[in-house]
Protein backbone atom coordinates (compact mmCIF):
# COMPACT_ATOMS: atom_id res chain seq x y z
CA UNK A 1 0.00 0.00 0.00
CA UNK A 2 1.44 3.70 -0.79
CA UNK A 3 -0.01 6.63 0.81
CA UNK A 4 -0.24 9.85 -0.43
CA UNK A 5 -0.27 12.59 2.16
CA UNK A 6 -1.79 15.47 0.95
CA UNK A 7 -3.32 16.51 -2.68
CA UNK A 8 -2.77 19.56 -4.01
CA UNK A 9 -6.11 21.34 -3.98
CA UNK A 10 -7.16 24.41 -6.56
CA UNK A 11 -8.84 26.72 -5.20
CA UNK A 12 -10.54 29.48 -7.11
CA UNK A 13 -11.23 32.61 -5.95
CA UNK A 14 -14.70 33.41 -7.62
CA UNK A 15 -15.87 36.60 -6.63
CA UNK A 16 -14.03 38.65 -9.21
CA UNK A 17 -10.86 38.50 -8.69
CA UNK A 18 -8.88 37.41 -11.29
CA UNK A 19 -5.92 35.60 -9.40
CA UNK A 20 -5.75 31.53 -8.22
CA UNK A 21 -4.18 30.23 -5.35
CA UNK A 22 -2.82 26.84 -5.68
CA UNK A 23 -1.94 25.28 -2.22
CA UNK A 24 -1.58 22.08 -1.15
CA UNK A 25 -4.86 20.86 1.52
CA UNK A 26 -3.16 19.71 4.80
CA UNK A 27 -6.34 18.38 5.78
CA UNK A 28 -6.86 16.43 3.41
CA UNK A 29 -7.34 12.80 4.01
CA UNK A 30 -4.76 10.31 3.91
CA UNK A 31 -5.60 8.17 0.82
CA UNK A 32 -4.69 4.85 0.78
CA UNK A 33 -3.93 3.37 -2.84
CA UNK A 34 -3.62 -0.02 -3.42
CA UNK A 35 -0.93 -1.57 -4.94
CA UNK A 36 -0.98 -5.03 -6.01
CA UNK A 37 -3.21 -5.77 -3.60
CA UNK A 38 -4.00 -9.25 -5.57
CA UNK A 39 -1.53 -11.82 -5.72
CA UNK A 40 -0.50 -12.97 -9.14
CA UNK A 41 0.81 -16.18 -9.49
CA UNK A 42 -1.42 -18.51 -7.56
CA UNK A 43 -5.40 -18.88 -6.94
CA UNK A 44 -8.36 -16.91 -7.62
CA UNK A 45 -8.11 -13.08 -7.94
CA UNK A 46 -10.85 -11.38 -6.14
CA UNK A 47 -13.89 -10.40 -9.12
CA UNK A 48 -14.02 -7.21 -7.06
CA UNK A 49 -10.68 -6.08 -7.32
CA UNK A 50 -11.23 -4.71 -10.98
CA UNK A 51 -13.89 -2.60 -9.09
CA UNK A 52 -12.14 -0.82 -6.36
CA UNK A 53 -14.34 2.31 -6.15
CA UNK A 54 -13.67 5.54 -3.55
CA UNK A 55 -16.68 4.87 -0.63
CA UNK A 56 -19.73 7.38 -1.07
CA UNK A 57 -19.09 10.44 1.04
CA UNK A 58 -22.74 12.34 1.83
CA UNK A 59 -21.02 15.76 3.03
CA UNK A 60 -18.82 15.81 -0.20
CA UNK A 61 -22.30 15.16 -2.68
CA UNK A 62 -24.51 17.77 -0.63
CA UNK A 63 -22.35 20.27 0.44
CA UNK A 64 -20.34 22.14 -2.31
CA UNK A 65 -19.08 25.17 -0.24
CA UNK A 66 -18.41 23.78 2.86
CA UNK A 67 -17.56 27.50 4.96
CA UNK A 68 -20.93 28.87 3.53
CA UNK A 69 -22.69 26.13 4.46
CA UNK A 70 -25.04 26.14 7.33
CA UNK A 71 -27.57 23.91 8.77
CA UNK A 72 -31.58 24.82 8.91
CA UNK A 73 -34.08 23.20 10.72
CA UNK A 74 -37.47 24.05 9.11
CA UNK A 75 -40.91 24.63 11.31
CA UNK A 76 -43.77 25.12 9.72
CA UNK A 77 -45.77 23.62 6.77
CA UNK A 78 -45.77 26.74 4.28
CA UNK A 79 -43.06 24.72 2.21
CA UNK A 80 -44.83 21.02 2.34
CA UNK A 81 -45.25 20.81 -1.64
CA UNK A 82 -41.70 21.33 -2.19
CA UNK A 83 -40.74 18.62 0.10
CA UNK A 84 -39.65 20.78 3.02
CA UNK A 85 -41.55 19.52 6.44
CA UNK A 86 -41.42 20.83 10.16
CA UNK A 87 -38.18 19.59 11.82
CA UNK A 88 -36.21 19.03 8.65
CA UNK A 89 -32.89 19.87 8.41
CA UNK A 90 -32.06 22.44 5.27
CA UNK A 91 -28.62 22.30 3.53
CA UNK A 92 -27.65 26.17 3.23
CA UNK A 93 -25.19 27.94 0.93
CA UNK A 94 -24.43 31.12 1.42
CA UNK A 95 -22.08 31.31 -1.63
CA UNK A 96 -24.88 30.90 -4.53
CA UNK A 97 -26.42 33.44 -6.14
CA UNK A 98 -30.32 34.37 -5.09
CA UNK A 99 -31.65 33.50 -8.68
CA UNK A 100 -35.27 33.85 -9.30
CA UNK A 101 -37.17 29.47 -8.84
CA UNK A 102 -34.38 28.77 -5.91
CA UNK A 103 -36.05 28.22 -2.73
CA UNK A 104 -34.15 30.52 -0.39
CA UNK A 105 -33.46 31.92 3.54
CA UNK A 106 -35.01 34.80 3.50
CA UNK A 107 -34.86 37.75 5.85
CA UNK A 108 -37.72 40.08 5.35
CA UNK A 109 -37.93 42.81 8.53
CA UNK A 110 -35.61 41.26 10.33
CA UNK A 111 -37.71 37.78 10.39
CA UNK A 112 -36.57 34.54 8.78
CA UNK A 113 -38.81 32.23 6.64
CA UNK A 114 -38.49 29.86 3.68
CA UNK A 115 -40.06 30.55 0.78
CA UNK A 116 -39.37 30.22 -3.17
CA UNK A 117 -38.14 33.14 -4.89
CA UNK A 118 -39.78 35.03 -7.52
CA UNK A 119 -38.59 37.51 -9.35
CA UNK A 120 -40.49 39.10 -12.36
CA UNK A 121 -40.19 42.44 -13.98
CA UNK A 122 -38.81 43.96 -11.59
CA UNK A 123 -40.61 43.03 -8.78
CA UNK A 124 -39.73 40.35 -5.92
CA UNK A 125 -41.78 38.14 -4.12
CA UNK A 126 -42.00 34.72 -2.02
CA UNK A 127 -43.99 32.01 -2.79
CA UNK A 128 -45.22 29.86 -0.42
CA UNK A 129 -45.48 26.12 -1.87
CA UNK A 130 -48.25 25.49 0.25
CA UNK A 131 -52.31 26.84 -1.02
CA UNK A 132 -53.29 27.36 2.87
CA UNK A 133 -50.13 30.08 3.29
CA UNK A 134 -50.27 33.38 1.58
CA UNK A 135 -46.95 34.65 -0.47
CA UNK A 136 -45.17 37.65 0.26
CA UNK A 137 -45.37 40.65 -2.32
CA UNK A 138 -42.08 42.66 -1.09
CA UNK A 139 -43.07 46.34 -1.39
CA UNK A 140 -41.38 48.88 -0.94
CA UNK A 141 -40.53 50.03 2.64
CA UNK A 142 -40.04 46.42 3.28
CA UNK A 143 -36.37 45.13 3.48
CA UNK A 144 -35.56 41.59 2.04
CA UNK A 145 -31.93 39.88 2.37
CA UNK A 146 -31.11 36.76 1.19
CA UNK A 147 -30.01 34.93 4.01
CA UNK A 148 -28.99 31.73 1.52
CA UNK A 149 -30.10 29.49 -0.85
CA UNK A 150 -31.50 25.94 0.12
CA UNK A 151 -29.25 23.32 -1.73
CA UNK A 152 -31.42 20.19 -0.31
CA UNK A 153 -33.58 19.02 2.36
CA UNK A 154 -33.25 16.24 5.24
CA UNK A 155 -35.88 14.56 5.95
CA UNK A 156 -35.69 11.70 8.59
CA UNK A 157 -37.95 8.88 8.70
CA UNK A 158 -36.89 7.30 11.48
CA UNK B 1 0.62 47.31 -8.21
CA UNK B 2 3.48 46.79 -6.00
CA UNK B 3 6.66 47.68 -6.97
CA UNK B 4 9.19 45.25 -7.41
CA UNK B 5 11.87 43.89 -4.39
CA UNK B 6 9.13 45.29 -1.99
CA UNK B 7 7.08 43.16 0.33
CA UNK B 8 3.53 43.55 0.71
CA UNK B 9 1.42 42.41 3.28
CA UNK B 10 -1.94 42.59 3.96
CA UNK B 11 -4.54 42.57 7.28
CA UNK B 12 -7.91 41.24 7.12
CA UNK B 13 -9.58 41.91 10.60
CA UNK B 14 -13.43 41.57 11.40
CA UNK B 15 -15.51 43.94 12.39
CA UNK B 16 -16.63 43.75 15.69
CA UNK B 17 -16.17 39.96 15.21
CA UNK B 18 -18.52 39.01 18.28
CA UNK B 19 -21.37 41.27 17.49
CA UNK B 20 -21.01 40.48 14.06
CA UNK B 21 -21.62 36.67 14.35
CA UNK B 22 -24.42 37.45 16.65
CA UNK B 23 -26.26 39.14 13.69
CA UNK B 24 -25.50 36.67 11.44
CA UNK B 25 -28.14 34.46 13.16
CA UNK B 26 -30.31 36.77 14.36
CA UNK B 27 -30.73 39.70 11.44
CA UNK B 28 -33.06 41.61 13.89
CA UNK B 29 -29.49 42.75 15.89
CA UNK B 30 -28.52 44.48 12.50
CA UNK B 31 -28.55 48.52 13.71
CA UNK B 32 -29.16 47.14 17.32
CA UNK B 33 -26.23 47.74 19.71
CA UNK B 34 -24.93 44.76 21.44
CA UNK B 35 -22.95 44.18 23.89
CA UNK B 36 -21.03 40.67 24.37
CA UNK B 37 -19.94 39.50 28.13
CA UNK B 38 -16.82 37.23 29.26
CA UNK B 39 -17.16 34.35 30.91
CA UNK B 40 -19.51 33.88 33.80
CA UNK B 41 -21.45 37.56 32.67
CA UNK B 42 -18.29 39.13 34.28
CA UNK B 43 -17.61 42.05 31.48
CA UNK B 44 -18.07 43.67 28.52
CA UNK B 45 -16.00 42.02 26.19
CA UNK B 46 -17.04 43.02 23.19
CA UNK B 47 -19.49 46.05 21.52
CA UNK B 48 -21.11 46.60 18.29
CA UNK B 49 -20.43 50.18 16.54
CA UNK B 50 -23.95 51.58 17.97
CA UNK B 51 -22.58 49.96 21.59
CA UNK B 52 -19.33 51.63 21.50
CA UNK B 53 -20.78 55.28 20.89
CA UNK B 54 -23.11 54.93 23.74
CA UNK B 55 -19.75 55.53 25.42
CA UNK B 56 -19.90 51.58 27.21
CA UNK B 57 -16.28 50.59 27.20
CA UNK B 58 -14.02 47.44 26.79
CA UNK B 59 -14.52 45.32 30.39
CA UNK B 60 -16.47 47.29 32.07
CA UNK B 61 -17.79 45.10 34.26
CA UNK B 62 -21.60 44.11 33.40
CA UNK B 63 -23.25 45.75 36.97
CA UNK B 64 -21.69 49.32 36.08
CA UNK B 65 -23.64 49.25 32.21
CA UNK B 66 -26.28 47.68 33.59
CA UNK B 67 -28.75 50.64 33.76
CA UNK B 68 -27.57 52.09 30.95
CA UNK B 69 -28.29 49.01 28.72
CA UNK B 70 -31.44 48.58 30.08
CA UNK B 71 -32.22 52.63 29.36
CA UNK B 72 -30.55 52.28 26.10
CA UNK B 73 -31.82 48.81 24.87
CA UNK B 74 -29.01 47.63 24.34
CA UNK B 75 -28.83 43.67 23.53
CA UNK B 76 -26.73 41.61 25.75
CA UNK B 77 -25.46 38.35 24.78
CA UNK B 78 -23.08 36.04 27.30
CA UNK B 79 -20.30 34.67 25.15
CA UNK B 80 -20.94 31.87 22.80
CA UNK B 81 -17.38 30.26 21.72
CA UNK B 82 -18.21 27.60 19.78
CA UNK B 83 -20.17 29.81 17.65
CA UNK B 84 -17.21 32.30 17.53
CA UNK B 85 -14.43 29.46 16.84
CA UNK B 86 -17.20 27.59 14.35
CA UNK B 87 -17.42 30.96 12.22
CA UNK B 88 -13.94 32.10 12.45
CA UNK B 89 -12.46 28.94 11.07
CA UNK B 90 -14.62 29.54 8.09
CA UNK B 91 -13.97 33.03 7.98
CA UNK B 92 -10.11 32.12 7.97
CA UNK B 93 -10.51 29.61 5.02
CA UNK B 94 -11.86 32.07 2.63
CA UNK B 95 -9.15 34.57 3.56
CA UNK B 96 -6.79 31.67 2.88
CA UNK B 97 -7.89 31.58 -0.82
CA UNK B 98 -6.32 34.75 -1.52
CA UNK B 99 -2.69 33.94 -0.68
CA UNK B 100 -0.41 31.10 -0.37
CA UNK B 101 0.64 32.34 3.14
CA UNK B 102 -1.28 33.13 5.59
CA UNK B 103 -0.86 34.05 9.59
CA UNK B 104 -4.30 33.83 11.39
CA UNK B 105 -3.35 36.46 14.18
CA UNK B 106 -6.16 36.15 16.24
CA UNK B 107 -9.72 34.33 16.35
CA UNK B 108 -10.46 37.55 14.35
CA UNK B 109 -7.53 38.68 12.59
CA UNK B 110 -5.50 36.96 9.53
CA UNK B 111 -2.05 38.28 8.02
CA UNK B 112 -1.60 37.24 4.26
CA UNK B 113 1.45 37.69 1.81
CA UNK B 114 0.58 39.37 -1.16
CA UNK B 115 4.48 40.28 -2.26
CA UNK B 116 5.29 39.59 -5.64
CA UNK B 117 1.71 39.61 -6.68
CA UNK B 118 1.03 41.39 -10.06
CA UNK B 119 -2.56 41.97 -9.67
CA UNK B 120 -4.77 44.53 -9.05
CA UNK B 121 -4.39 44.53 -5.07
CA UNK B 122 -7.23 46.50 -4.31
CA UNK B 123 -9.38 44.68 -6.74
CA UNK B 124 -7.79 41.69 -5.15
CA UNK B 125 -8.71 42.37 -1.36
CA UNK B 126 -12.23 43.60 -2.36
CA UNK B 127 -13.26 40.70 -3.93
CA UNK B 128 -11.95 38.98 -0.60
CA UNK B 129 -14.20 40.84 1.49
CA UNK B 130 -17.02 40.47 -0.53
CA UNK B 131 -16.60 37.05 -0.64
CA UNK B 132 -16.08 36.72 3.20
CA UNK B 133 -19.23 38.61 3.46
CA UNK B 134 -21.54 36.52 1.34
CA UNK B 135 -19.61 33.31 2.16
CA UNK B 136 -20.32 33.64 5.71
CA UNK B 137 -21.86 36.88 6.81
CA UNK B 138 -18.59 38.32 8.29
CA UNK B 139 -17.89 41.94 7.74
CA UNK B 140 -14.06 42.64 7.10
CA UNK B 141 -11.84 45.27 6.27
CA UNK B 142 -8.37 44.78 4.65
CA UNK B 143 -5.51 46.91 5.56
CA UNK B 144 -2.53 46.97 3.09
CA UNK B 145 1.22 47.88 4.07
CA UNK B 146 4.92 47.34 2.99
CA UNK B 147 5.12 45.74 6.28
CA UNK B 148 2.80 43.78 8.93
CA UNK B 149 3.41 47.35 11.51
CA UNK B 150 2.05 49.53 8.71
CA UNK B 151 -0.79 46.96 7.11
CA UNK B 152 -2.44 46.47 11.11
CA UNK B 153 -2.24 50.89 10.91
CA UNK B 154 -3.81 50.65 7.48
CA UNK B 155 -6.67 48.56 8.85
CA UNK B 156 -7.19 51.26 10.66
CA UNK B 157 -7.94 53.80 8.25
CA UNK B 158 -9.90 51.13 6.42
CA UNK B 159 -12.35 50.74 9.13
CA UNK B 160 -12.92 54.43 10.31
CA UNK B 161 -13.25 56.16 6.61
CA UNK B 162 -16.41 54.57 4.88
CA UNK B 163 -15.14 55.56 1.55
CA UNK B 164 -12.80 53.35 1.14
CA UNK B 165 -14.72 50.84 0.92
CA UNK B 166 -13.54 48.50 3.63
CA UNK B 167 -10.01 48.20 1.97
CA UNK B 168 -6.88 50.65 2.60
CA UNK B 169 -3.67 50.65 1.07
CA UNK B 170 -1.13 52.79 3.06
CA UNK B 171 1.58 52.58 0.93
CA UNK B 172 -0.28 54.62 -1.58
CA UNK B 173 -0.29 57.72 0.78
CA UNK B 174 2.16 60.73 -0.01
CA UNK B 175 4.28 61.12 3.02
CA UNK B 176 3.29 64.32 4.13
CA UNK B 177 -0.01 63.02 4.24
CA UNK B 178 1.12 59.53 6.00
CA UNK B 179 3.04 62.06 8.60
CA UNK B 180 -0.71 63.47 9.41
CA UNK B 181 -1.94 60.41 9.84
CA UNK B 182 0.82 59.31 12.44
CA UNK B 183 0.06 62.10 14.03
CA UNK B 184 -3.94 61.04 14.76
CA UNK B 185 -2.74 57.76 16.11
CA UNK B 186 -1.73 57.36 20.10
CA UNK B 187 2.24 55.69 20.18
CA UNK B 188 0.12 52.94 22.28
CA UNK B 189 -2.03 52.27 18.87
CA UNK B 190 0.91 51.21 17.20
CA UNK B 191 0.91 47.63 16.83
CA UNK B 192 3.82 45.70 18.79
CA UNK B 193 4.07 48.65 21.41
CA UNK B 194 2.45 47.60 24.76
CA UNK B 195 0.80 49.32 27.23
CA UNK B 196 4.29 49.50 29.09
CA UNK B 197 6.25 50.47 26.46
CA UNK B 198 3.98 53.12 26.00
CA UNK B 199 4.73 54.80 29.26
CA UNK B 200 7.80 54.20 28.78
CA UNK B 201 7.57 56.48 25.47
CA UNK B 202 5.29 58.86 27.02
CA UNK B 203 8.04 59.88 29.88
CA UNK B 204 10.16 61.15 26.99
CA UNK B 205 7.55 63.22 25.59
CA UNK B 206 6.71 60.74 22.77
CA UNK B 207 2.85 60.78 22.64
CA UNK B 208 1.84 59.96 19.10
CA UNK B 209 2.89 57.70 16.49
CA UNK B 210 4.59 60.65 14.96
CA UNK B 211 6.70 61.42 17.76
CA UNK B 212 7.73 57.70 17.25
CA UNK B 213 8.29 58.13 13.79
CA UNK B 214 10.92 60.78 14.43
CA UNK B 215 12.36 60.02 17.11
CA UNK B 216 16.27 58.54 16.73
CA UNK B 217 16.26 55.16 16.47
CA UNK B 218 19.07 54.42 19.16
CA UNK B 219 17.05 56.11 21.78
CA UNK B 220 14.33 53.73 20.81
CA UNK B 221 16.22 50.91 21.05
CA UNK B 222 17.50 51.78 24.18
CA UNK B 223 14.47 52.56 25.63
CA UNK B 224 12.43 49.12 23.91
CA UNK B 225 14.86 47.16 22.49
CA UNK B 226 15.57 45.26 19.57
CA UNK B 227 11.33 44.52 19.94
CA UNK B 228 10.93 48.27 19.86
CA UNK B 229 13.92 48.79 16.80
CA UNK B 230 12.33 46.18 14.56
CA UNK B 231 8.97 48.10 15.45
CA UNK B 232 10.51 51.22 14.37
CA UNK B 233 11.79 50.34 11.24
CA UNK B 234 8.75 48.68 10.08
CA UNK B 235 7.06 51.79 10.27
CA UNK B 236 9.43 53.21 8.19
CA UNK B 237 8.77 50.49 5.89
CA UNK B 238 11.37 47.99 5.87
CA UNK B 239 10.34 44.56 6.96
CA UNK B 240 11.59 42.90 10.02
CA UNK B 241 8.43 40.92 11.07
CA UNK B 242 7.42 37.89 9.18
CA UNK B 243 4.32 35.79 8.50
CA UNK B 244 4.41 33.06 11.07
CA UNK B 245 2.25 30.57 9.39
CA UNK B 246 2.72 28.20 12.47
CA UNK B 247 1.41 29.51 15.82
CA UNK B 248 4.67 29.14 17.97
CA UNK B 249 3.94 26.34 20.50
CA UNK B 250 2.20 27.26 23.75
CA UNK B 251 4.56 27.27 26.89
CA UNK B 252 1.77 26.78 29.26
CA UNK B 253 -1.92 26.13 28.72
CA UNK B 254 -4.24 27.27 31.96
CA UNK B 255 -7.91 25.83 32.32
CA UNK B 256 -9.70 28.56 34.74
CA UNK B 257 -13.17 29.62 35.78
CA UNK B 258 -15.10 31.79 38.09
CA UNK B 259 -17.38 29.58 39.39
CA UNK B 260 -21.41 30.06 38.76
CA UNK B 261 -21.58 30.60 42.65
CA UNK B 262 -19.10 30.66 45.76
CA UNK B 263 -18.72 27.05 46.29
CA UNK B 264 -17.37 25.58 49.67
CA UNK B 265 -18.35 21.84 49.53
CA UNK B 266 -14.95 19.68 48.66
CA UNK B 267 -17.05 17.73 46.18
CA UNK B 268 -18.00 19.97 44.17
CA UNK B 269 -15.00 22.31 43.81
CA UNK B 270 -13.43 19.05 42.75
CA UNK B 271 -15.89 18.63 40.49
CA UNK B 272 -15.26 21.60 39.14
CA UNK B 273 -11.95 21.18 39.03
CA UNK B 274 -11.86 17.88 37.33
CA UNK B 275 -13.60 18.80 34.34
CA UNK B 276 -11.10 22.10 33.75
CA UNK B 277 -8.09 19.48 34.17
CA UNK B 278 -10.31 17.38 31.47
CA UNK B 279 -10.25 20.61 29.08
CA UNK B 280 -7.00 21.58 29.72
CA UNK B 281 -5.88 17.92 29.01
CA UNK B 282 -8.19 17.92 25.95
CA UNK B 283 -6.00 21.41 24.75
CA UNK B 284 -2.75 19.71 25.44
CA UNK B 285 -3.75 16.51 23.30
CA UNK B 286 -4.99 18.54 20.35
CA UNK B 287 -1.16 20.09 20.17
CA UNK B 288 0.24 16.96 20.19
CA UNK B 289 2.36 18.31 23.67
CA UNK B 290 3.01 16.46 26.79
CA UNK B 291 3.35 18.50 30.77
CA UNK B 292 5.93 17.83 33.25
CA UNK B 293 4.35 20.14 35.71
CA UNK B 294 0.77 20.77 37.24
CA UNK B 295 -0.58 23.62 39.78
CA UNK B 296 -3.61 23.79 41.26
CA UNK B 297 -5.49 26.75 42.38
CA UNK B 298 -8.53 28.12 44.47
CA UNK B 299 -9.42 31.77 45.71
CA UNK B 300 -11.79 33.77 47.12
CA UNK B 301 -13.13 36.69 45.94
CA UNK B 302 -11.03 39.07 47.22
CA UNK B 303 -13.32 42.17 46.39
CA UNK B 304 -16.06 40.85 48.73
CA UNK B 305 -15.63 42.32 51.65
CA UNK B 306 -16.64 41.11 55.28
CA UNK B 307 -15.61 37.47 54.38
CA UNK B 308 -12.36 35.87 55.10
CA UNK B 309 -10.21 35.91 52.07
CA UNK B 310 -8.17 32.86 51.13
CA UNK B 311 -5.67 32.04 47.93
CA UNK B 312 -4.92 28.62 47.87
CA UNK B 313 -2.43 26.79 45.19
CA UNK B 314 0.12 24.01 44.91
CA UNK B 315 2.20 23.08 42.11
CA UNK B 316 4.15 19.75 41.31
CA UNK B 317 6.52 18.14 39.25
CA UNK B 318 6.66 15.34 37.05
CA UNK B 319 9.79 12.80 36.68
CA UNK B 320 8.75 12.16 33.06
CA UNK B 321 6.27 14.15 30.72
CA UNK B 322 2.78 13.18 31.00
CA UNK B 323 -0.44 13.21 28.25
CA UNK B 324 -2.91 11.22 29.99
CA UNK B 325 -5.82 12.26 31.22
CA UNK B 326 -6.49 8.98 33.48
CA UNK B 327 -3.20 10.24 35.02
CA UNK B 328 -3.20 13.95 35.59
CA UNK B 329 -7.15 13.98 37.16
CA UNK B 330 -6.63 11.70 39.84
CA UNK B 331 -3.20 13.89 40.26
CA UNK B 332 -5.54 17.19 39.88
CA UNK B 333 -7.81 15.72 42.96
CA UNK B 334 -4.74 14.76 45.44
CA UNK B 335 -3.65 18.65 44.62
CA UNK B 336 -6.84 19.81 45.67
CA UNK B 337 -7.01 17.49 48.64
CA UNK B 338 -3.92 19.30 50.17
CA UNK B 339 -4.66 22.32 49.85
CA UNK B 340 -8.35 22.60 50.29
CA UNK B 341 -9.54 23.98 53.57
CA UNK B 342 -13.31 24.14 54.86
CA UNK B 343 -14.91 26.97 55.64
CA UNK B 344 -13.93 29.47 52.70
CA UNK B 345 -16.16 30.55 50.15
CA UNK B 346 -13.78 29.59 46.94
CA UNK B 347 -15.32 32.26 44.06
CA UNK B 348 -12.43 31.23 41.49
CA UNK B 349 -10.15 28.07 40.18
CA UNK B 350 -8.48 26.65 37.87
CA UNK B 351 -5.35 24.18 36.60
CA UNK B 352 -2.01 24.84 34.74
CA UNK B 353 0.06 22.46 33.02
CA UNK B 354 3.65 24.02 32.62
CA UNK B 355 6.96 23.15 30.85
CA UNK B 356 5.09 21.86 27.81
CA UNK B 357 7.08 19.54 25.33
CA UNK B 358 6.39 17.72 22.46
CA UNK B 359 4.58 14.22 23.57
CA UNK B 360 6.49 12.68 20.65
CA UNK B 361 9.59 11.88 22.66
CA UNK B 362 7.97 10.15 24.88
CA UNK B 363 8.37 6.13 24.96
CA UNK B 364 5.53 4.65 26.40
CA UNK B 365 5.54 0.94 26.01
CA UNK B 366 2.24 0.29 27.78
CA UNK B 367 0.59 3.38 26.46
CA UNK B 368 -2.93 3.02 27.88
CA UNK B 369 -6.41 5.21 26.97
CA UNK B 370 -6.94 4.22 23.29
CA UNK B 371 -10.55 3.94 23.41
CA UNK B 372 -10.64 6.62 25.99
CA UNK B 373 -9.61 9.07 23.29
CA UNK B 374 -11.61 7.16 20.21
CA UNK B 375 -14.69 7.62 22.73
CA UNK B 376 -13.86 11.31 23.23
CA UNK B 377 -14.26 12.52 19.50
CA UNK B 378 -17.59 10.84 19.71
CA UNK B 379 -19.97 13.75 17.78
CA UNK B 380 -22.18 13.95 21.06
CA UNK B 381 -18.94 15.70 22.87
CA UNK B 382 -18.55 15.20 26.23
CA UNK B 383 -20.05 11.54 26.44
CA UNK B 384 -17.55 10.17 29.03
CA UNK B 385 -16.72 11.82 31.72
CA UNK B 386 -14.72 11.23 35.33
CA UNK B 387 -17.22 10.03 38.15
CA UNK B 388 -15.48 12.89 40.17
CA UNK B 389 -17.03 15.05 37.43
CA UNK B 390 -20.53 14.20 38.20
CA UNK B 391 -22.40 16.36 40.22
CA UNK B 392 -24.76 19.08 40.47
CA UNK B 393 -22.91 21.13 38.02
CA UNK B 394 -23.26 24.26 39.97
CA UNK B 395 -19.84 25.80 39.69
CA UNK B 396 -21.11 26.29 35.80
CA UNK B 397 -20.31 29.88 34.94
CA UNK B 398 -23.01 31.69 34.16
CA UNK B 399 -24.11 32.29 30.76
CA UNK B 400 -27.69 33.78 30.65
CA UNK B 401 -27.90 35.23 27.64
CA UNK B 402 -26.07 33.24 25.29
CA UNK B 403 -27.37 32.43 21.69
CA UNK B 404 -27.73 28.92 20.33
CA UNK B 405 -24.49 26.63 19.14
CA UNK B 406 -25.54 27.59 15.50
CA UNK B 407 -23.00 25.69 13.54
CA UNK B 408 -21.46 23.24 16.13
CA UNK B 409 -25.28 21.33 17.97
CA UNK B 410 -27.96 19.45 16.09
CA UNK B 411 -30.15 20.24 19.08
CA UNK B 412 -29.36 24.26 18.58
CA UNK B 413 -29.86 24.40 14.50
CA UNK B 414 -31.47 27.95 13.55
CA UNK B 415 -35.02 27.98 12.99
CA UNK B 416 -36.91 29.21 10.13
Amino acid sequence: MGTVASTLEVYKSQLKSDMEVLKPDFDAPSLSIPIFSSRVQAGFPSPADDHLEDQLDLNKHLIHHQEATFFVRAQGESMLNAGIHPGDILIVDKSLPAKSGKIVIAVVDGEFTVKRLYKYKGKVSLKAENPEFKDIEINEGSELIIWGVVTSVIHQYV
Amino acid sequence: MSKPNQQKFALVDCNNFYASCERVFDPKLAREPIVVLSNNDGCVIARSNEAKSLGIKMGTPYYQVKDLIIDKSVVVKSSNYPLYGDMSSRVMKVISQYSPVQEVYSIDESFIDLTGFTINLNTHMQALKNQVKSWTGIPVCVGMGSTKVRAKLANRIAKIYPRFNGVFDIDSLPNDRFKKLLNSVEVAEIWGIGRKSAQKLEQIGINTAFDFYKADIGIIETLLGVNGKRIYRELYGHSCLAIEEIPPARKQIVSSRSFGLDLSDFDEINQALTSLTRRAVSKLNSQSLATTSMSVFIYTNPFKKNTPCINLSKTIGMSAPINDEGLLIPLCSKLLKQIYEPGYKFYKGGVMLGNLTSDKNQQDLFAVGQNRTELKKHPYGNTLRYASELGNDRWLPRAEFQSNRFTTCWGELLIV
